[in-house]
């Protein structure tokens, strides 16, 4: 299995809805792993709660940023990183057919919510620690989370 | 078999399990916390999900955040190692509830068994000789009184969920008993959140003897003989070996029998320890039983030659013993030092980074440890940082051997209890065998005198 055969199989799966793929062939293996959105296929069955939701969990080393230092011109250290405070699914919507609760680009309010992260069938509101511009959404929808990683990048207004 | 298999736990059994699961092709998946983000573990496993902060309570105490890890990894078992979650029956049922397998015993025999006052009222109804002792928790101030009066001083209260050595105090004269009594029962709500206690009779200077069982779900029970873990401080074992030079064959089955018939009366199945005291006549009794696989399982698995956790996923996924009885047999004698990051004067716990690390090897070394040279001992979990494993033909040998790794094992930036262990093992009392819970103890105030060496 050659580099350009990989290469192959990575743009196979990424034009299917193949989650994903792993192939053994004279004792190399290779697998393959989508986290995507759209096609959400999780493990278990996930019945979504009418809102409101059942959980409403503050987000994890809430970490802000000091926007000015000295020397940094690097954009990124003005950000806001909402981090997860739980290791789950991501969901950018209340429910399958229903409009994200954010998009990149909205204004958002300390307290309002940002996602839902599934676990154990439980659906937990995320709710913004800070009021700014989405600038960044990480995760994609559906993808499995864990504690303490970045899910949104806000610009504190 | 299983694909995929969540660890629910950390540190040296975290990599214990990495290490089966690994050899026979399954994935692996360590669950950790933030504060063991750069954990051997978490770099041996296939993948790795943080799960919660450094407080146990937040992660590997948390169901929720467990179970939600083998959700979004796909795992389709979880092995709970030892402490934490291992004798939980709740997590238990609820990895049932999610089709996950619990690789352990089912919910009903831990509950059962996890409750000390009930295990002991198991082990009665099943003939099995028990320390005398209230039947029962202790309800009141007057059941106490009887209770020590029948049992006769010196008694023991214990409390009913406890374990680990945690959550006992010994009243040796009735002056004592109500104040013992108010402070177990404090103790024992602030530990394990159950303030229900039972007293047991004293016995003096005894041996601690245990019989580790393996049974499958098909109702195939065998017993992997004795462990003798009589070298303790303060009920945390910190030397074990097998066999026990206490036991002759006669004994050996009788104990090993009772823990078969115990086994069976309660249908159990997984990896499981039958803890008893021996008192200097050869009489034996039941204390408790650990419904979960043990620190210092390694000294069965080296005299037996039988992977005691390869064993619990074989079972867990439904698989009969691949053995019987007259299959195993002892081997040799095995002996492990447990090495804590401790003062070994104060028993303070020791915490910062291992600047220097070089482990023993050789022929009949077996190092159990999730160190490295560079890792920092974080703040949050127990002091063991590993376990130098010895295995040879005698117990003779097994001694010297022990010496040499201990002597071998070389360590800075922390202080640990290998200057302690190098001294028991060096002892004449140890040699000759002569030990029971006191040993420590003993042991401690005759060398108080001689400062030991960083």
């Amino acid at each position: 299995m050659d580099i350009e055969e990989i290469k192959k199989l990575i743009k196979l799966v990424e034009k299917s809805g193949i989650r994903e793929l792993e192939v053994e062939e004279g004792g190399k293996k290779v697998r393959i792993s989508k986290y995507e959105g759209g096609e959400v296929v999780p493990r278990t069955p996930v019945s979504y709660a009418p809102m409101p939701a059942h959980h409403v969990i503050p987000p994890a080393q809430a970490s802000p940023v000091s926007p000015e230092e000295a020397g940094k011109s690097e954009a990124e250290e003005k950000y806001h990183l909402v981090k997860s405070p739980m290791v789950g699914t991501f969901y950018m919507a209340p429910a399958e057919d229903a409009a994200p609760f954010v998009k990149e680009g909205d204004v958002v309010s300390a307290g309002q919510t940002l996602c839902i992260i599934e676990a154990m069938k439980l659906m937990n509101e995320i709710e913004s620690d800070v009021s700014g511009r989405v600038v960044k959404i990480l995760p994609e929808n559906g993808a499995p989370v864990e504690y303490g990683e970045t899910l949104f990048k806000v610009e504190p207004l | 078999m299983f694909k995929k298999i969540l660890i629910a736990n950390r540190g040296e059994i975290a990599l214990r399990i990495i290490h089966a699961c690994k050899e026979m092709g399954i994935r692996t998946v360590a669950a950790h916390s933030t504060a063991d983000a750069d954990s051997l573990p978490v770099k041996m496993a296939d993948q790795a999900v943080c799960i919660g902060p450094g407080e146990a309570s937040k992660s590997y105490l948390s169901v929720p955040a467990l179970i939600s890890a083998a959700e979004v990894t796909s795992c389709d078992a979880v092995h709970p190692g030892y402490g934490f979650l291992s004798e939980n029956a709740g997590f238990a049922e609820v990895c049932g509830e999610c089709n996950i397998t619990f690789i352990g015993p089912s919910p009903e025999s831990i509950r059962l068994m996890g409750n000390k006052s009930v295990a002991r009222e198991t082990a009665v109804k099943a003939g099995v000789p028990v320390v005398p002792g209230s039947d029962g928790p202790i309800e009141s101030e007057e059941t106490a009184k009887e209770a020590a009066g029948r049992i006769e001083y010196p008694v023991i209260l214990k409390a009913s969920a406890g374990g680990g050595g945690r959550g006992m105090r010994i009243v040796h004269e009735e002056a004592e008993l109500m104040d013992s009594l108010k402070l177990v029962q404090a103790e024992a709500g602030a530990a394990f959140g159950d303030k229900a206690i039972y007293m047991e009779k004293f016995v003096a200077n005894p041996r601690h003897i245990e019989v580790q069982v393996l049974g499958d779900k098909h109702g195939n029970i065998v017993h992997l003989f004795e462990r003798d873990c009589s070298i303790q401080r303060r009920h945390q074992k910190i030397i074990e070996e097998a066999p026990s030079v206490a036991l002759d064959q006669a004994l050996r089955e009788k104990m090993t029998s009772a823990a078969l018939t115990l086994a069976h009366h309660i249908k159990y199945y997984s990896a499981g320890t039958f803890e008893f005291l021996l008192d200097s006549k050869g009489k034996f009794y039941f204390m408790e039983m650990n419904t979960r696989v043990q620190v210092e399982h390694p000294v069965t698995e080296m005299i037996t030659d039988v992977d005691i956790i390869k064993e619990q996923i074989k079972v867990a996924y439904g698989m009969p013993l691949g053995f019987s009885q007259k299959d195993v047999s002892i081997f040799g004698h095995s002996i492990e030092c447990r090495v804590n990051a401790e003062d070994p004067e104060k028993f303070v716990p020791s915490t910062g980074t291992i600047t220097e690390l070089h482990l023993p090897g050789g022929p009949g070394v077996r190092i159990d440890t999730a160190v490295y040279q560079g890792y920092k001992i974080p703040q949050y979990y127990d002091s063991m940082i590993g376990k130098v494993v010895v295995h040879a033909h005698t117990r003779v040998e097994a001694i010297h051997r022990m010496r040499r790794a201990l002597g071998e094992f070389h360590i800075s930036g922390i202080r640990t209890t290998l200057p302690l262990l190098l001294k028991i093992m060096h002892s004449e009392e140890f040699e000759k065998g002569e030990v029971s819970t006191r040993f420590i103890e003993d042991f401690l105030s005759r060398n108080a005198a001689q400062p030991t060496a960083g």
